[in-house]
This record gives structure tokens, sequence and C-alpha cells, in this order.
């Protein structure tokens, strides 16, 4: 055997070998936590330097706690137990209708903080599926958006504020509502000005109308939803803090895009 | 190069061709994500285990991909590093523990659901892999962080929906260690521990 054979053959045994050890690692689980430990060269403490801290201004703590406290028990104790009536009498589908009923009727909160932020092309996808779903998806009830469509993300009044540098402001937790901050919160009130069920300048419906509308939104959402706040409870120390991250990390996602 | 040489080339390629295929894929963080998400999909749906043998099937297959040393002393930040060595191992422990009870008692829970691996973005010896979870209707960006040691890629933190796991808890615990303490932490970790383990999952009403 010559010499140039000679090392190919080491290189195939190395190969070899080098290749099949991921198997042996997900077998043999405990050598591989063991020698995961070594490597303490980085400061796994520090996140990176694109992955700035999150720190959340909770000056209101006790009484958010409070309030979080009351919508938790109206949850449990209201909302949870119609939804699940209503899950019993209505199919999936059905609900599902319902829920793109609604979401197409908002479609004017979401149209105009695209304008608001410049984002033109959103815009036209909102309107384009707009008049689309209102017409052959009979008044919204069906969802006709193409598969191959990237659906616009859904645009308010907070989001447009954060893009012209608003910060958050401190957390809030509102009764009924839930999690929001300051600056959020006066986003949802000038958005209600321009949702078709709140709005105060066309379709005007009773109070009345407008809660009995805006209830059955939120039960028909939660008949869908597949027990995301119950698995929180369930697994989370403190849920208020949880909770409370969770929603900042969100917004400030959605900020940014 | 002689007739010696290329024969062993030839059965070198070979191997690595034929022979071993779904070895050389499982060397992308990608792949290597997908085959323990099929492996924890296997023992939940078809496996004979049940019960404690099953949990602990899943507790390996999770160890082997997760890395918790690492999320652990993200978790913590500037916390890890006051803490003393037993602090540090008792927190790990009960990290691991806990995170392990409530990821086995979400995907035991999971019925219908389908996952997509989009993409992964690689650098260096971290990686994104993003993924996202088809449930009914809705579907759930789902993110794993990574990070190579040897051959294998380690997740270090999970992101669903834009919200980071890690940072999630390093705000929580952080504020847990701050008011009470580990040992108040610790004391707070072992009865969720527990809770967790004898409340059978998926136990909390379901779609």
């Amino acid at each position: 055997m010559t010499v140039i054979s000679r090392i190919t053959l080491l290189l195939a045994v190395f190969l070899v070998v080098g290749v099949s050890s991921p198997w042996a690692g997900e077998m043999e689980d405990d050598t591989v936590v063991a020698s995961a430990t070594d490597q303490t060269e980085i400061d796994w403490t520090e996140l990176d330097e694109d992955d700035h801290e999150l720190e959340v201004w909770d000056p209101l703590e006790p009484f958010n706690r409070g309030v979080f406290w009351f919508n938790d028990k109206l949850y449990f104790y209201l909302l949870k137990p119609v939804a699940k009536g209503y899950r019993y009498v209505a199919p999936e589908p059905a609900r599902e209708s319902v829920g793109n009923f609604f979401h197409n009727l908002a479609t004017p909160v979401r149209f105009l903080n695209c304008l608001l932020q410049g984002k033109a092309h959103d815009a036209a996808s909102e309107l384009a599926l707009f008049m689309i779903n209102t017409t052959f998806g009979i008044a919204g009830l069906f969802d006709l958006t193409p598969d191959d469509m990237v659906k616009p993300d859904a645009e308010d009044f907070g989001q447009t504020l954060g893009r012209y540098g608003m910060s958050s402001g401190f957390y809030l937790v509102l009764p009924v509502f839930g999690p929001s901050n300051a600056r959020d919160a006066v986003g949802r009130v000038a958005d209600s000005l321009v949702d078709p069920v709140t709005s105060p300048f066309y379709l005007k419906m009773e109070p009345l109308e407008v809660a009995g509308i805006q209830a059955y939104d939120t039960v028909n959402r939660v008949s869908l939803d597949k027990d995301t706040y119950e698995s929180i409870k369930r697994d989370e120390l403190d849920p208020y803090l949880f909770v409370r991250n969770a929603f900042m990390q969100n917004r400030a996602a959605k900020v940014e895009k | 190069m002689n007739i010696w040489s290329k024969k062993v080339l030839l059965i070198t390629f070979g191997v690595l061709l034929c022979g071993v295929p779904q070895a050389i894929c499982a060397t992308s963080p990608l792949e290597q994500v997908k085959v323990t998400v099929v492996q924890v999909v296997e023992v939940l749906r078809h496996g004979e285990l049940q019960g404690e043998a099953r949990r602990k099937a899943l507790s390996k297959l999770l160890r082997s991909r997760f890395d918790f040393v690492i999320m652990s002393q993200r978790t913590l930040g500037q916390h890890w590093k006051k803490a003393t060595e037993q602090e540090q191992e008792e927190f790990v422990r009960l990290y691991s523990d806990l995170l392990e009870a409530s990821y086995i008692g979400r995907i035991e829970a999971y019925t219908d659901e389908t996952i997509d691996y989009n993409s992964e973005k690689l650098d260096g010896d971290r990686a994104v892999v993003a993924t996202v979870l088809h449930s009914g209707s809705t579907e759930i960006p789902i993110d794993y962080r990574m990070v190579k040691k040897g051959d294998d890629w380690f997740v270090y933190d999970v992101v669903v929906e834009d919200i980071s796991l890690i940072k999630n808890y390093r705000n929580s615990y952080g504020e847990i260690v701050r008011k009470e303490g580990y040992a108040g932490l610790f004391e707070l970790m072992r009865e969720k521990i527990t809770e967790l383990n004898e409340q059978p999952a998926g136990a909390g009403g379901k779609t």
C-alpha cells in the first residue's frame, strides 16, 4: 500500500466515524450533556448585542395585578363556560366563519394604519382582500385569501405610534380587554373611532349593541382558542409576569415589522 | 493515484452517499430539530410506552437536543454569576425538570397539528431554525435558536410568535430572585414541578 492510499484509508475511517457520531449523540444523551457543559468560553449570561434586554416598566403593578385577577375570574367563571356551551352548539367551521366576518369587518382600522405607516403594499392587500371577501366571501364569512399570498400583519394605531418613535410607556392591564400599555391604550381609543362597530361617525350603533357584538366576538375567539391561558396558568411560576413580558415582547416585535 | 487508492476512495464515497444518508443530513441544525421532533411524535403517537416509561423516553430525547445549562445561564443573567455553585446546580436541575414537564404537557395535548420546517439561518456556530406549527386554522411561528457543539446542535432558546422564552424567563425569574431569593425561587419551582407531574397533561379540557 502506498502512502496516499493509507492516508485515504485513514480519511475514510475518520469520515465514516465522524459522520455517524451525531447518531450516537442522540442515543447516548449523557455523554453529550457532559460535553455540553465543558465549553464555557462564551459568557452565556449576556444576551447577544442585537438581542437587547426588554425592561418592562410597571409602576402600577399592584393595580394591574388586581385587574389581572379580575380578568382571570371573568375568564374562568363567565367567558369560558359561555364559550364552551357555544362551542358545543356551533360547529368549528361556523365559528371560523364568524371569526372571518369580524376580521373582515375591522379592515378599515388595519387599512388606515397601513397607510399611516407608509405601507402602501400592505394597504393595497388589505383593500383587495376586503373587496373580495366582502363580495365573493359573502360579507366576509369566507376568507378567500389565496394560499400563496402572505397576509399583511394586522396593524393598529398603537403600532403606528410606535413606528413614529413613541415608546410603549408603562404596562397596563385593562379590565375585560387584558394586557396593554400606555401607548397601546391610546391607540385602542383612536382605533375605536375608525372601527365600524364602535365608531361614532358611521353606522352609529347603540352602546348595548356595541357591547353585544364585542361580547360575541370575544366568545367566538375564546371558542376557537386552544386553552392558551390555561396552559400559561398551568406552566408558569407567576402567570402575571409571564403575560406581561410576553405581551411587551410581542408588541415590540410588531412595531418593528 | 494507484488502483488501491481509487478503490478506497470509491468505497468511501459509496459509504457516504448510500450507506448513511440520514446521518449526513442530520448534521444540519434544521434536520437535527426535525429528527428530534419526529422521534418525540413517534413516542407520543405510535409507541407502546406508557406513563412513567414514556415520560422517561421523552425526557431523554429532549435532553439530547436542549442545552439546559446555557438556558439556565441565560435565564438568570447577572444572578447566575452571583449564585453559589450549589445554587447554580440546583437551578439547572429544577429548571430542566420544569421546562421538560411543561413541554411534555404541551406536546402531549397536540393531536392533529403539523409542522413546517421553513428555513435555517447559520451564523458560525449559531443557527436559527424557523418552523410553523399549524393547528386548525391558526399558524404559530416557532423559531429554535441553536448552538453547535461538536457535531451536534443544541437548542438554547425557543421563540414563539416573536416571544423569546428565555427573555421572558430572564425577566420573571430575575424578579422572583430579587424579591424572594433563591430559596423562594426553588420553593416555587419545586411546587410547580410536583403540580405538573401530578396533573396529567391535557387534562385541562381540550378543544
